[in-house]
């Protein structure tokens, strides 16, 4: 028989009222929400920007054209490369910006959402797997072609099912 | 140029409210729970949830707040228990994978249910896909170092430092 392990000390102090935890927490808490969105909101408009101008420009198809076959793989329309790549270097927001300029389905936004929530900001957080003793470019390949991978599956999933 | 600077301007300002009013009350709520007993009593849960995978509850904070608040925003606590604690390296494999697939659950995948993606496969599958992909790799990983004649069961010297 093992032993349990001892109780942790609540971090919590129980000494200290709920309306005072709540005075204390919940500022700090509306600051660290509102610090998390502007962090968001620099990452977001200049990616919804910049996706908005390459599509005025035509870069988008393009780009759309040369991954055509790999888009239509997973059913969407070769514009949707765009936010992938911005997702795989920048990050979810990012995608997200460039995804609002495109018309897509409800089926398609699902499934191009599944390969960015799995591929995304590859390189800050390859950069925290390393420093666990990971290979960050490892994880990066992984990230890319499994997002891809799962992104085709749920495509032909969600077609079979529909 | 007064038509594309228009589209931005209102694009921009849909794109923002949506952002607000899903991140904002999220940070909030787990600012006033992080540090609570029951969020500890959840992390217990959560290790004997990972414990099909092959993960021990060594690993379990690290990889219940990254999958939580992801990579990024659960790097602190992910490289300290790493670095601190002379964990397996094949708990650090595992949770990578299973991280490197699904992390920051809540609020990634809001951001993609407010644009219109099914909340069943944006959450359902993606974990399903995870724990295949960690089951999968971690069987690849335990092959490859038996043919090696390696014990990856040991702990593995403190992750080097390269920083």
């Amino acid at each position: 028989m093992t032993a349990e392990p001892p109780e942790l000390p609540d971090l919590v102090d129980p000494s200290v009222s709920l309306a005072a935890s709540l005075r204390r927490d919940l500022p700090r808490g509306i600051r660290s929400g509102l610090a998390t969105f502007w962090s968001l909101a620099k990452a977001m408009i200049p990616a919804y920007a910049l996706a908005l101008v390459l599509e005025k420009l035509g870069v988008i198809t393009v780009l759309g054209h040369a991954a055509q076959p790999v888009m239509s793989l997973l059913g969407l329309p070769g514009s949707a490369a765009v936010p992938l790549v911005l997702g795989y270097v920048l990050n979810v927001y990012a995608a997200v910006g460039a995804m609002t300029a495109l018309h897509l389905s409800a089926q398609q936004i699902t499934v191009l959402g599944l390969a960015v929530l799995i591929g995304h900001n590859l390189l800050v957080e390859g950069a925290v797997l390393r420093k666990a003793g990971m290979s960050g470019v490892g994880f990066g390949v992984l990230r890319a072609l499994s997002g891809l991978l799962a992104a085709g599956v749920a495509n032909l999933l969600m077609k079979a099912f529909s | 140029m007064i038509s594309l600077l228009s589209e931005f301007a209102g694009g921009s300002f849909h794109l923002l409210l949506r952002v607000f009013v899903i991140v904002v009350p999220i940070m909030v709520v787990l600012e006033l729970f992080e540090g609570s007993r029951p969020f500890r009593r959840l992390v217990r849960l959560w290790a004997r949830l990972m414990a099909p995978l092959g993960m021990t509850e060594e690993i379990a904070t690290p990889t219940f707040v990254g999958f939580l608040f992801g990579i990024a925003y659960g790097s602190g606590v992910i490289i300290r228990e790493t670095r601190r604690r002379r964990v397996a390296r094949r708990q650090v494999f595992l949770m990578s994978v299973f991280l490197s697939q699904v992390h920051a659950i809540v609020e990634d995948s809001l951001v993609f249910v407010a644009l219109g993606a099914a909340a069943l496969w944006v959450v359902g599958f993606r974990l399903l896909w995870a724990a295949a992909a960690t089951a999968f790799l971690g069987a690849v990983a335990a092959a490859f170092a038996r043919r090696r004649g390696r014990r990856h069961d040991e702990p593995q010297p403190a992750a080097r430092r390269r920083d």
